[in-house]
């Protein structure tokens, strides 16, 4: 329903068709379809609008942070992995995840948040574990033999797509904001399936 | 570094427990991804009925002590069903077991069962462990299809969690090795009768070969979008009416559909 909508507004150029979601900005319509590259690729003219909670706002700083750590990830996964389809995988995850960056950088500047995670939100780290992915392992997988540099990865990064899937849940529960939450869903969506393609590469 | 930030795993794990309807509070969580448990296989989407466990495979959660595939979380129940299409994993006088851990807590021990006895544990002195964890486990006097019980024991809760992985031990006398190059004789293990409760997301994976072919690129062209689908650059396929032709190879999900979030993917035509 959203989607259709976002599609649509491609096609006829119309921002107001967004509005039932958010606020679509008047100086920003989206590009004519048959232009360059990089005026088509802005995510970022799509517009949260002004009501959310603090969970959107801790969903986003979260997520961007994930997804910080994802590209580097990704990175290294282009240029290491074996197999065409774990290397492909991971450029697609690294496009669609600059992407995805940008879009909630664009929300909480809109909102007047930060885009990095407050002290608040980390009081809480102390009653749990570490996170599945930190700098040093993140770091490792450029030394990681090329042999083993598959398993490892794809083990690191399905963690990291859990994660994703669990902080998407988190908002889908107690978001506020509808385009935020459906967003939220969107990376669920993707997570898992790719929680799916990862689980059948390794599997051989 | 730059990174001060700490998750608030406490919040998450709530909400992921909440999922479960398990009551423990989940600091940790974690799974075998290969072999693949039969939690993996659930979350592959290789075998279907699996019910909740198939959305979070890392929480198969419940106290020490368990013998039961699911740890006695009756939520997940379908992980003691040895009816449903468990497929068995080849391997030689030993396997390397690999795990996700999508949290990582103060570990006692990894213990690895076979027939209700342990037959390895590794013991990690209350530390933290690494981000992916692996151990070769000797099965060296056994033979043919058995489920291997690992279960992963925290130091500092009362809880563990569990995982069972079917193996078909001298399957291929693969010598233990990692990436075993056995082809995946069990195709599409989806039973074809039973209907899923959930509507099967994913088109069976065609044939990753496809990439190869060249003359493919007929084919995908103008075709209407689907999930399932290794599209190269330059193919075109059409979404909701309008043609888009793909500028990064991928093999295509829910939610990478053609459309202004996709940009990256898609180009619109």
């Amino acid at each position: 329903m959203k989607r259709r909508h976002v599609a649509a507004l491609i096609v006829a150029a119309a921002p107001m068709l967004l509005g039932a979601c958010g606020t679509a900005r008047d100086d920003a319509p989206p590009p004519p379809a048959a232009v360059q590259t990089q005026n088509v690729k802005n995510v970022s003219e799509i517009t949260a609008g002004s009501t959310f909670n603090d969970t959107d706002v801790m969903f986003l700083q979260m997520l961007i942070d994930n997804l910080e750590q994802g590209q580097e990830m990704a990175q290294t996964a282009a240029k290491r992995a074996t197999r065409p389809e774990v290397a492909d995988l991971a450029k697609a995850v690294q496009v669609t995840q600059a992407d995805e960056i940008k879009l909630m950088k664009s929300w909480l500047a809109e909102w007047d948040k930060p885009a990095e995670l407050d002290e608040r939100v980390s009081l809480h780290a102390d009653h749990g574990g570490m996170p599945s992915t930190g700098d040093k392992e993140i770091a490792s997988l450029k030394t990681v033999k090329k042999a083993q540099f598959e398993t490892a990865f794809l083990n690191l990064f399905l963690a990291h797509q859990h994660n994703a899937v669990e902080f998407a849940q988190l908002e889908l529960d107690k978001g506020g904001n509808e385009l935020a939450k459906s967003f939220a869903e969107r990376v669920k969506q993707s997570r898992t399936d790719q929680v799916q393609q990862m689980l059948k590469l390794l599997a051989g | 570094m730059r990174r001060k930030i700490a998750y608030p795993l406490a919040t998450l794990g709530m909400v992921a427990s909440s999922l479960a309807v398990a009551s423990s509070p989940a600091m940790a969580h974690g799974y075998v991804s290969s072999p693949p448990s039969r939690q993996a296989q659930c979350a592959a989407g290789s075998v279907a009925n699996c019910g909740a466990i198939q959305f979070e495979p890392q929480s198969a959660e419940a106290p020490k002590g368990s013998k039961e595939c699911n740890g006695g979380v009756a939520a997940f129940s379908e992980l003691n069903n040895n009816s449903l299409p468990w497929k068995a994993t080849n391997v030689g006088k030993s396997a390397t077991f690999n795990w996700v851990l999508t949290a990582r807590h103060r570990t006692a021990t990894w213990v690895y069962y076979v027939d209700g006895n342990a037959i390895a544990t590794f013991n990690d002195n209350n530390q933290i462990p690494a981000a992916s964890v692996s151990h070769t486990v000797d099965l060296s006097r056994f033979s043919g299809r058995k489920t291997v019980l690992a279960v992963w024991n925290i130091g500092d809760t009362p809880m563990a969690f569990y995982n069972c992985v079917d193996v078909n031990i001298g399957g291929t006398g693969g010598g233990g090795s990692t990436t075993p190059t056995t082809p995946p004789t069990t195709a599409p293990t989806r039973p074809p009768a039973t209907t899923p409760t959930t509507p099967p997301t994913k088109a069976p994976t065609t044939a990753p070969t496809a990439t190869t072919a060249p003359t493919s690129t007929v084919p995908a062209t103008g075709k209407e979008w689907a999930p399932g689908v290794a599209y190269k650059i330059n193919d075109v396929v059409t979404y909701n009416g309008v043609s888009y032709k793909c500028r990064q190879a991928h093999q295509s999900i829910r939610s990478w559909e053609p459309s202004i979030w996709t940009l990256a993917l898609w180009l619109p035509l």
